[in-house]
């Protein structure tokens, strides 16, 4: 019976330890576990260009052809506020579509706090620790990590409605930024984030920089 | 009996784990990743390509460092019903230079002559392609391996015949992307190592590829 114990410790260490090596040689057995970009976000932050963003959607493209190759089975998106004291937002998505097509095959529920219409108190430090918020102070959220991984075959909608109200007039984003990277953006004035599935997306986009997705990370 | 019967399922457990471990890293190996940036978002269309050769340029210093032993291209149609070609080649200079290096050849379903049949839901999923539902068509697999000390040349020859006059190609309306090309009223597709990169290229926008990927 010891002789079986200690046998089948042997077999199993041993093909423990070729699995770890082999897919540890490959570099494939892990996630990217360090924080790494999906793709290109905004570099330069500027505030320029806001419209008042009440009653507004802003839709920007995340495109599958910008992917570059970190693995990773969750993806953050991460928004900047340059001015505003709340921010009400009514609902978030994450739109999929062929890339470069225009019809949508999947949607996500975005959320903030578990909620997708969270308010956001850019004036509490708890929230935006450096205060006053401002283009040189932007405050950075994080959106709830999104599950599932993001493929260079699709491309990626981001899309959030902002609720008509007085709060949201002074709000702005860290919009035409110089350096925008992959993404781009546009707005509509209405909500947009109840397209769906096999709804085609509005159009608009004339390639210009987004104002509040600032960066696709893995975490 | 019992303990070998016992040490059988152990055993078994182990390949299993062994097996499912490899075939994690197969899969992860073959799924397609970018290796430069690509087209990105809408695009506009660019007609008429009978006679014409495209040149795409894929430069070095535009790579994503991503290993590949493949490069697979992704061409976009906009129109036509059957796309003529009658060559396609890659050439390979060192970074920044328009001497010729290497001529690989570049196929699609086995021949570098194909005629692609964008009428055929096999080849384009979504008929009636369009600029708002463009047809990407993938090359075969081409067996280069991307370096970032060299430069990288995508020509397509397409037959001077009536349907290539009917064929549209894909051409961004942002300037996002890492590719750029040009075009030109004869075969470029023949040139040898040694030769020159034909003149034309001002940085413009790339007719028809629009993704460089490894599978």
């Amino acid at each position: 019976m010891k002789t079986f114990y200690q046998l089948a410790t042997l077999v199993l260490t041993s093909a423990l330890m070729i699995f770890v090596l082999a897919a540890g040689a490959s570099g494939q057995i892990a996630e990217t576990a360090a924080l790494a970009n999906l793709t290109e976000g905004q570099g330069l932050i500027a505030s320029a260009g806001n419209p008042a963003w009440d009653g507004m959607s802003e839709l920007v493209l995340i495109p599958g052809a910008s992917l570059m190759g970190a693995s990773s089975a969750t993806t953050i998106l991460t928004l900047g506020f340059t001015g505003g004291s709340t921010v009400d937002i009514d609902n978030m998505v994450l739109y999929t579509t062929p890339r470069n097509g225009s019809m949508i095959t999947a949607i996500k529920k975005l959320t903030l706090n578990k909620l997708s219409n969270p308010s956001i108190q850019l004036t509490s430090k708890t929230v935006c620790p450096t205060q006053p918020v401002s283009a040189t102070n932007p405050c950075i959220i994080k959106l709830d990590k999104v599950t599932g991984a993001l493929s260079p075959l699709d491309d990626y909608y981001f899309v959030i409605y902002f609720t008509l109200d007085p709060n949201n007039q002074s709000v702005t984003g860290l919009g035409q930024a110089q350096s925008y990277g992959a993404l781009s953006g546009w707005f509509l004035y209405g909500d947009e984030t109840r397209i769906g599935k096999d709804g085609a997306l509005p159009t608009g986009n004339a390639g210009q920089a987004p104002f509040f997705l600032l960066s696709v990370t893995n975490q | 009996m019992k303990n070998v019967s016992k040490f059988t399922t152990l055993t078994l457990m182990a390949l299993g784990l062994l097996v499912w471990g490899f075939s994690q890293q197969a899969a992860a190996a073959t799924k397609a990743v970018n290796l430069t940036r690509g087209i990105v978002g809408p695009v506009n269309a660019n007609s008429s390509w009978g006679g014409y050769s495209v040149l795409d340029m894929i430069p070095g210093a535009g790579l994503i460092p991503v290993t590949s032993a493949n490069t697979t291209f992704y061409i976009g149609f906009t129109q036509g019903t059957e796309a003529d070609v009658a060559n396609m080649v890659l050439y390979t200079t060192p970074r920044g230079s328009l001497t010729i290096s290497a001529v690989t050849p570049v196929t699609f379903g086995g021949a570098s002559n194909p005629s692609i049949a964008l009428s055929s839901p096999s080849v384009c999923p979504i008929v009636e392609i369009s600029v708002n539902n463009p047809c990407i068509v993938r090359f075969d697999p081409t067996k280069i391996a991307l370096s970032a000390l060299n430069d990288y040349y995508l020509v397509i020859y397409f037959t001077s015949d009536s349907n290539n006059s009917g064929i549209g190609a894909t051409v961004p309306r942002f300037n996002q992307s890492s590719l750029i090309g040009w075009f030109i009223a004869s075969d470029q597709t023949r040139l040898t190592v040694g030769q020159s990169i034909p003149a034309g290229n001002s940085g413009a926008q790339p007719d028809f590829l629009m993704y460089v990927m490894s599978n």
